[in-house]
């Protein structure tokens, strides 16, 4: 009997070696272990034998039936591993991802926001104002002479009733005035229109970016620190800021902002970026009187203002030559700015 | 503006190179535009004369010269150059002399004669294209004479004068600026005392456009052809010279600043009317048209007729010509406005009218009288009358302006030392008897308050010595700031989807396609393809699809945020549209979804921008195949649709093109409320049931919510299909697979209380809607 379960066994851990699949291994565990398998029928034999035997020979069968239990759990193992790395061995990593489709943001609404983003850190609040205007908004508000070439028919679009196509967003400054009292610190994002003819710097309606500062003791230095944060923050560190004496109608001091940056084209040469002055005390007196009441009182609060093009300077920023693309949305070009 | 940096040395003291000169006047508001260099500074170029000239010996097209450089040892010069004779005066090149192009002459065999240098053409020597071969200077040239000699060098910078800067769009006024910017000393007008001033023969009969008019005889000219140094000036500031007269009055008009016309004395008949034209009254100006003028533009005029539009430009017939030998010289002051207006007008803008336009100093009017008839003596010998005959009176422009102490260092936010303020409005030629109060000359009418003072002392102060201060407050959200935000959040929403962001023109053709009984329109287009606001973004869209399309584009995602307008309470709103076609998926290895997008895909995109619960209601439009209004809240807010197949092929479309255009609600703050994760689990049990085709899904679903059945969580279709041929399904009839979930928030529901409900349910579908159950 003894002899008998240790050939058993020998044979058992042989064939379970030796399984080359999972069938194979299946079909040893049913041959040994199985109802009628050999260790299993070697179990019935127990029954033939003395008292003296029994337990000597129990254990050797318990022996017998856990370590082809074992080596049928080893082996199993074994031919998973072997499976599982099977499953992976063929694998080209290098072949191409799944397609994700993703589009893009337009440019211009990239640096529209990124702008945003910049100001807001820096306590500005959004406003809005139409793109529909009325000559007071546009022009009288904002100090301009009554004969003004701007207002002329040839450089800004008329309605039949005798409203315009905003020319500037610094409508925005009026609107904001008028509907709340001073402290504003605000941002005017928005479409501008001026009767250009059409050309590879020129559209008739183009993106501007308004700012707008009233306080009790706003002063240059204000206007200074603000707007050279502002661009070193979009442009770099390396950006420098200059601020050359300049003239419109609705600020006094008036200067344009010339950059040099690296992120311009090189930065060999200083370009004009931005308008900006303090706001003229004329802006505020018109201010007061559409609103009825002397919030806006010059001699008690000032403001600086500021006003930038986002088309030229997306031009500059991103080496597009011609802005008529930034209108006519051609898909291999908005990749680009994904 | 253009202006020579050697007439204006002539005037002032200038910095030492033009780097500094042009930003000196940059850094205080004068931007430089342009600066060009003019006449040649080469050295070892020397006027030579041509001795003699013979055939090269080894070269048909060479000759052999001998020239005369001065130097006393004639030079052997080989050349190519055919239009010269002996005994021309050129220019020669030394050995040595570097030649634009980084051109080097040496000493060198040329098919073996030696050549001491070259002969030059005006092409060579960068004095422009001129005509071929060499330069062949007048006999007066001096032999052995530099180059520069003969083309001075000099400077013309292009200076843009805002218009707020009238007083310096002159030499002096130029020359001012300077001397107050670098502390330096300009050189004294040259003028003579003015000579008597007496009322006359000059009748003004608008004395509110103009209030001053001079006029002064001078007999016995005699009109040529300007000295070169005059010509000079003139063409270097951009002005052509035409004769000593007119060049005189144009010269006065850069120095001073004051414009002034000479008329031809003999071809006037009477004394000088100022006023206004008759009511389209017609006018021969010099330039050789015709203007017609209205009753608000300002003539001079003499008994009979009108001799010149006021402050723009002269009149042909009695212009200075070559006969002329009386003149009679204008120097008056006109009102700003009107010269701006009837120059506007009439789209005639003069150096003239330029000036009086933005106002010319009244003080100079009699000075530039008295300046351009001392030249005209000088230079054509002309007889001036003893006296100016005037009318009217030169308006005074000189005002007090208070400039209080403190407030200049308030505005700028730094201290401004109240020295330094007196100096700098010193320079600028204004005065003060100690108390703040400040006398502005004439010529600045540019400074009336006190705000515009400080402007000039940061002028010069200098924004750089300011230093900038960082400080912020706190500002609540605004409106827009949430608008602004939601509709960010919406674009990202739609490019993780494939779509691209378009921006179009607010103004587009107006077509029937797209016109409402609403569209705004404006007035004056400027191209036929920009008339219309637009009422839609969906006209925009499809350009971009049909661009793209036309680039080769097959699977296209496109939208817009933008604003539309239309007459009414809303005029402009913010609309989002967006349009699709094509595969859903790109062609790769892994042979996605290849189907075109659909209707139901469009509505997939736009339910997924959380604006709230979409509802869906068909309607009809002759230009779109299939098309639903898409309402939020009960309140319409746009539609979505297929377009007719022949309205893609015109954008060169052949997929199904989906359009959705919808106004984007106003953004409502709300915080979201947890709702809670039910504890018991969710049974679910299918429904398949034959309907009659006309049965829509939504039918289905609201028939459901109509059992307000509680333990029903949700209804999803999950399978609906026809069969035409009526093997499937009967024909008329198509078969819809719902999975209804079932949910308690407080037990495990049990199987019977799951069987009745579901029952309840399918009983209501049979009784409303005449289903068969499949099962």
């Amino acid at each position: 009997m003894e002899s008998q379960l240790e050939q058993i066994r020998a044979e058992a851990l042989a064939e379970i070696d030796a399984a080359a699949d999972e069938a194979a291994l299946e079909a040893a565990r049913v041959k040994y272990l199985g109802r009628s398998g050999s260790v299993s029928l070697a179990s019935e034999g127990m029954k033939t034998l003395s008292k003296e035997e029994k337990p000597r020979i129990g254990k050797l069968l318990n022996e017998v039936r856990q370590s082809v239990t074992g080596a049928l759990d080893s082996r199993k193992a074994a031919l998973e591993a072997q499976r599982d790395t099977a499953a992976f061995a063929d694998i080209d990593v290098t072949l191409p991802g799944t397609p994700v489709r993703i589009g893009a943001l337009h440019p211009i609404t990239q640096l529209q926001d990124r702008a945003i983003q910049i100001f807001r850190r820096m306590g500005f609040v959004l406003a809005d104002g139409p793109d529909i205007e009325t000559e007071f908004h546009c022009f009288d508000a904002l100090n301009t002479p009554a004969d003004h070439p701007a207002r002329n028919e040839q450089d800004t679009f008329y309605l039949a009733d005798g409203r315009l196509l905003r020319t500037h967003t610094s409508t925005i400054q009026i609107r904001t005035m008028e509907s709340q009292p001073p402290p504003v610190r605000i941002i005017g994002p928005g479409a501008a229109y001026r009767r250009d003819e059409v050309d590879a710097t020129h559209l008739a309606q183009f993106n501007q970016m308004e700012g707008l500062y009233v306080d009790e003791q706003v002063t240059v230095a204000d206007l200074k620190g603000t707007c050279e944060f502002f661009f070193r923050e979009l442009l770099g560190k390396d950006a420098r800021v200059r601020f050359r004496p300049h003239f419109f109608p609705f600020t006094e001091p008036s200067f344009e902002i010339d950059i040099k940056a690296g992120a311009l084209g090189g930065g060999e040469k200083w370009l004009e970026l931005a308008g900006c002055g303090m706001v003229d005390p004329a802006v505020f007196e018109s201010v007061n009187k559409r609103r009825g009441d002397d919030a806006y009182d010059p001699e008690r609060i000032s403001g600086f203002a500021f006003g930038f093009g986002l088309d030229r300077l997306a031009m500059i920023m991103s080496g597009v030559t011609d802005i008529r693309l930034f209108t006519e949305n051609d898909v291999r070009f908005l990749s680009q700015f994904r | 503006m253009k202006i020579s940096l050697n007439w204006l040395k002539e005037l002032i003291e200038l910095p030492a190179t033009v780097a500094e000169l042009t930003e000196l006047l940059t850094l205080a508001g004068v931007e430089v535009e342009g600066i060009e260099t003019r006449g040649v500074n080469i050295d070892k170029i020397v006027v030579a004369q041509i001795l003699e000239s013979v055939q090269h010996p080894n070269a048909d097209r060479l000759s052999v010269c001998k020239v005369d450089d001065g130097t006393g040892s004639p030079k052997q010069i080989v050349c190519g150059a055919k239009n010269y004779k002996v005994g021309d005066k050129v220019l020669l090149a030394h050995a040595g002399a570097v030649l634009p192009g980084d051109f080097k002459i040496k000493i060198g065999k040329l098919r073996g004669v030696e050549s001491q240098g070259m002969m030059c053409s005006s092409k060579e020597l960068g004095l422009g294209e001129g005509a071929d071969g060499l330069l062949i200077l007048p006999q007066e040239a001096r032999v052995g004479a530099p180059l520069n000699e003969l083309f001075p060098g000099d400077t013309i910078l292009d200076l843009e004068i805002t218009p707020n800067r009238a007083d310096l769009l002159s030499y002096r006024g130029i020359a001012r600026e300077v001397a107050a910017l670098t502390r330096k000393q300009a050189a004294p007008a040259q003028s003579s005392a003015v000579k008597e001033v007496v009322t006359s023969n000059i009748q003004i009969a608008a004395t509110e456009k103009c209030p001053f008019y001079t006029a002064r005889k001078i007999s016995g000219v005699k009109v040529g052809p300007s000295p070169d140094w005059l010509r000079n000036k003139l063409e270097a500031s951009g002005i052509r010279s035409i004769n000593n007269i007119v060049d005189i009055t144009n010269f006065v008009m850069l120095e001073i600043g004051q414009p002034l016309h000479a008329f031809d004395a003999d071809k006037l008949r009477g004394g000088i009317r100022v006023r206004v034209a008759n009511d389209g009254e017609e006018f021969l100006a010099l330039d050789g048209r015709t203007y017609k003028l209205g009753t608000d533009d300002l003539l001079i005029a003499d008994e009979q007729r009108a001799i010149a539009i006021a402050g723009v430009m002269g009149g042909e017939e009695t212009g200075v010509t070559e006969t002329t030998t009386n003149i009679l010289l204008e120097s008056a002051y006109f009102q700003p406005a009107s010269i701006r207006r009837t120059a506007r007008k009439l789209g005639l803008i003069s150096d003239s009218s330029y000036r009086f336009e933005r106002g010319v100093d009244p003080a100079g009017v009699l000075a530039a009288s008295q300046r351009a008839t001392g030249l005209i003596s000088e230079l054509a010998s002309g007889e001036a009358a003893p006296q100016i005959e005037s009318a009217g009176a030169a308006p005074d422009f000189t005002r007090a302006v208070t400039l209080r102490k403190g407030r200049c260092s308030q505005v700028l936010g730094t201290d401004v030392p109240g020295e330094f303020i007196r100096e700098t409005l010193t320079r600028f030629g204004l005065t003060t008897s100690g108390d703040h109060v400040w006398r502005v000359p004439s010529f600045r009418q540019d400074l009336t308050r006190e705000i515009d003072l400080i402007e000039e002392v940061t002028r010069v102060f200098g924004i750089e010595n300011i230093p900038a201060r960082e400080m912020s407050r706190y500002f609540a959200e605004s409106q827009t700031d949430r608008e602004h935000d939601r509709r960010m959040q919406i674009r990202r929403t739609l490019i993780a989807q494939g779509f691209y962001e378009a921006r179009t023109l607010s103004l587009i053709e107006d077509t029937p396609d797209y016109a409402l009984p609403a569209s705004i329109r404006v007035r004056n287009p400027l191209t036929s393809d920009q008339v219309m606001l637009r009422p839609t973004l969906v006209r925009g869209v499809l350009d971009v699809l049909a661009h793209n399309a036309r680039a080769g584009a097959k699977s296209q995602r496109i939208f817009e945020i933008g604003r539309c307008f239309l007459a009414g309470e809303y005029e402009e709103t913010s609309k989002l549209a967006l349009v699709m076609t094509g595969p859903l998926t790109e062609k790769s290895w892994r042979s996605g979804d290849e189907r075109n997008a659909d209707l139901f895909d469009m509505k997939g995109v736009l339910g997924s921008l959380g604006l709230g619960e979409l509802v869906y209601e068909p309607m009809e439009n002759p230009r779109v195949a299939v098309m639903a209004s898409v309402s939020l809240n009960g309140r319409r807010i746009g539609a979505i649709g297929v377009l007719l197949p022949a309205r893609a092929r015109e954008l060169d479309v052949t997929t199904p093109v989906i359009i959705a255009e919808i106004e984007l609600p106003a953004v409502k703050a709300t915080a979201k409320k947890f709702a809670g994760i039910s504890k018991f689990p969710a049974v679910t049990r299918d429904i398949a049931m034959l309907a009659p085709k006309e049965v829509r899904h939504a039918q289905v679903i609201e028939t459901l919510q109509s059992v307000n059945e509680p333990l029903l969580a949700s209804a999803e279709l999950f399978d609906i299909f026809a069969d035409e041929t009526g093997e499937k399904v009967p024909r008329g009839q198509k078969s819809l697979a719902y999975s209804l979930t079932y949910r308690s928030r407080e037990r495990t529901l049990t199987a019977d209380e799951v069987n009745a409900a579901h029952a309840r349910l399918k009983e209501r579908l049979k009784a409303v809607l005449s289903v068969t159950f499949r099962e």
